[in-house]
């Protein structure tokens, strides 16, 4: 077996996330143009490689074949490898960890990682159709299958089974939103969501209320991804990946088992850490997938931050903020910043490149991070995918 | 005309184990369910999936819905009971697999209600319940669409009968009705 080249993000670039007056193409745009401006020192013509993150472009601006067209759009030529990553709400991971694989392997030298997302439509019915397909159209669809209700099914029995609150599930929408209300380019920038105001707003699906709910958002995402000998031509402050994990074992809702044990998060978490030669009290920080605010809560249990059921009270608890046990979500998380399913996982990316050089606002930089973990679901928690980046090379 | 033919014939082929049984076969051959008269919604935007033996190879579970039984798959080599039904097993990838029905009732695992964002086509049932039930004992645990009591009078361990309905466009699917809502 051939060496392993060591993988970096070199640099990053989040368009404003949103309800965005604009077309899938000209977010393509922007975020090309943006790429270029945070990463001086990047030439068009070096980009041998563009992975595409995108969730679901057929249905949200009906178009296939995205690839090419993001290419075009931001302004790249790609030589080498060329695709579109489809994995739902973990596109944009997907898009990031088909980038370090190809240059890993030395098929790629330089990598660009682009996620975008148009989600909002003029009609939202047409939109939560598209979201519903997530789900097993055939079996799960025609019953009314779509995030919100599944992920209340998770809360319901979170609470059944561990006594975990109302308030609690409103702790992390909390937190989140206060960390994207100092983040530029969130959908909720400069928003303020007290408790009392979260636990006031109506409910979506019982017990889920609007402020536990990510939104329909549009945006765009993208990173540069090198190998060691390239990377100091980029960054001195360069975001290495250092572990991968990933699981999935169903896809239909009568095969997710447990609800409140997510147990493919834990093969992927500790798959992760173990390629990355640490523990889970090593981290940071970490950007999880708080699409709901149950999401955070199981997250937070399944990859050994706390004991089983003891999410809420972790939360509650102030552990999961700024002077706890680590800092989940300081970009602001799903909840605070919207969620464009093919961005986020780019847009996390970003927040762990920024968190290292320390050019976020000190409202939200993490004292002196080494270790950090972007986590991203999909579905129905039906998938988990796990990267492990750290400020230092192996 | 000749690909078309041979495209009939592949199919042919590879249904066979599922319809082993030679009664179950002679009905899957009468299956159509769709009229052409009457075109049905866009598919693409419609979660009522195509039953008709010319677009599934499950056809026979929406026949034995129409008689009122929730059916499934069952792998004759090893005995896995799927949900949802199979044309190939998923644990001894073989395709040799019987038709079973499944218990009328069973009980609700954990459910919820979608009170806004319905997917096109469903906003004129809003506020609906969904829910996962579990079926007495068989050890599956199947999604779906709970009637017959609104959310809040909705709760854990409620029983549940499973009963079918007519879907747009000659259709068919499932759901669950309360059976009584102060047990």
């Amino acid at each position: 077996m051939t060496e392993r080249r060591e993988v970096a993000i070199v640099g990053g670039v989040t368009t404003k996330f949103g309800v965005r007056p604009c077309t899938w193409s000209e977010l393509a745009q922007e975020v090309g143009a943006a790429l270029f401006h945070a990463v001086p020192e990047l030439n068009a013509s070096d980009v041998d490689s563009l992975f595409v993150g995108a969730a679901e472009p057929e249905r949200f601006a009906f178009q296939s074949h995205v690839a090419p067209l993001a290419a075009e759009q931001m302004g790249l030529t790609p030589r080498r490898i060329l695709q579109r990553t489809e994995l739902a709400c973990a596109s944009g991971q997907s898009a990031i960890r088909s980038a370090y694989a190809a240059i890993a392997s030395g098929l790629s030298d330089l990598a660009v990682a682009v996620g975008l997302e148009k989600m909002n439509l003029p009609s939202m019915a047409e939109a939560n159709t598209s979201m519903a397909c997530v789900m097993d159209r055939l079996w799960d669809g025609p019953a009314g299958a779509t995030a919100p209700p599944f992920f209340a099914m998770v809360a319901q029995r979170h609470m059944l089974e561990f006594g975990t609150t109302e308030e609690q599930l409103a702790a992390v929408s909390e937190k989140n939103h206060r960390f994207a209300n100092s983040n530029p380019t969130s959908q909720f920038h400069e928003k303020t969501f007290s408790k009392d105001k979260l636990l006031r707003l109506p409910l979506v699906a019982p017990p889920l209320r609007l402020g536990d709910c990510s939104s329909m958002t549009d945006g765009a995402a993208a990173v540069v991804l090198t190998s060691r000998e390239s990377a100091q031509r980029y960054t001195q402050t360069p975001a290495w990946i250092r572990g991968t994990g990933q699981y999935s074992d169903f896809h239909n809702l009568a095969n997710a088992g447990s609800l409140t044990e997510w147990t493919g998060l834990k093969h992927a978490a500790r798959e992760g850490l173990r390629s990355a030669g640490i523990r889970s009290t090593d981290l940071d920080f970490a950007e999880l997938h708080d699409c709901f605010t149950i999401s955070e809560i199981v997250e937070y249990e399944a990859i050994g931050l706390c004991a089983p059921g003891e999410g809420g009270k972790y939360a509650e608890e102030g552990r999961s903020n700024l002077g706890g046990d680590i800092v989940v979500n300081p970009r602001g998380g799903l909840l605070g910043c919207g969620h464009p399913l093919g961005a986020t996982g780019i847009a996390q990316a970003v927040e762990v490149y920024q968190q290292f050089s320390h050019s976020v606002p000190p409202s939200r930089q993490v004292p002196d991070p080494e270790w950090a973990m972007v986590h991203n679901l999909s579905g129905s928690a039906n998938v988990h995918s796990v990267m492990i980046y750290s400020r230092e090379a192996s | 005309m000749s690909s078309a033919k041979s495209t009939l014939r592949r199919r042919r082929a590879v249904t066979a184990p599922l319809d082993s049984r030679p009664t179950e076969k002679a009905e899957t051959a009468r299956a159509p369910t769709l009229r052409p008269s009457r075109p049905p919604p866009p598919f693409l935007l419609d979660f009522f999936p195509l039953e008709s033996a010319e677009q599934t190879r499950l056809s026979r579970f929406y026949q034995r819905l129409r008689e009122g039984r929730l059916s499934t798959t069952k792998c004759r080599t090893d005995g896995e009971l799927h949900w949802p039904p199979r044309t190939a097993c998923p644990v001894c990838h073989t395709t040799t697999l019987d038709w079973v029905d499944l218990p009328e009732e069973g009980r609700v695992y954990a459910f919820s209600a979608v009170l806004a964002g319905a997917p096109l086509g469903m906003e004129p049932d809003l506020p609906f319940v969904v829910g996962l039930v579990d079926l007495d004992g068989v050890g599956l645990r199947i999604f779906g669409r709970i009637e017959g009591a609104p959310w809040q009078a909705c709760r854990i361990g409620q029983r549940v009968r499973v009963e079918s309905y007519e879907a747009p466009e000659e259709r068919v699917f499932y759901r669950f009705r309360v059976v009584d809502r102060s047990s």
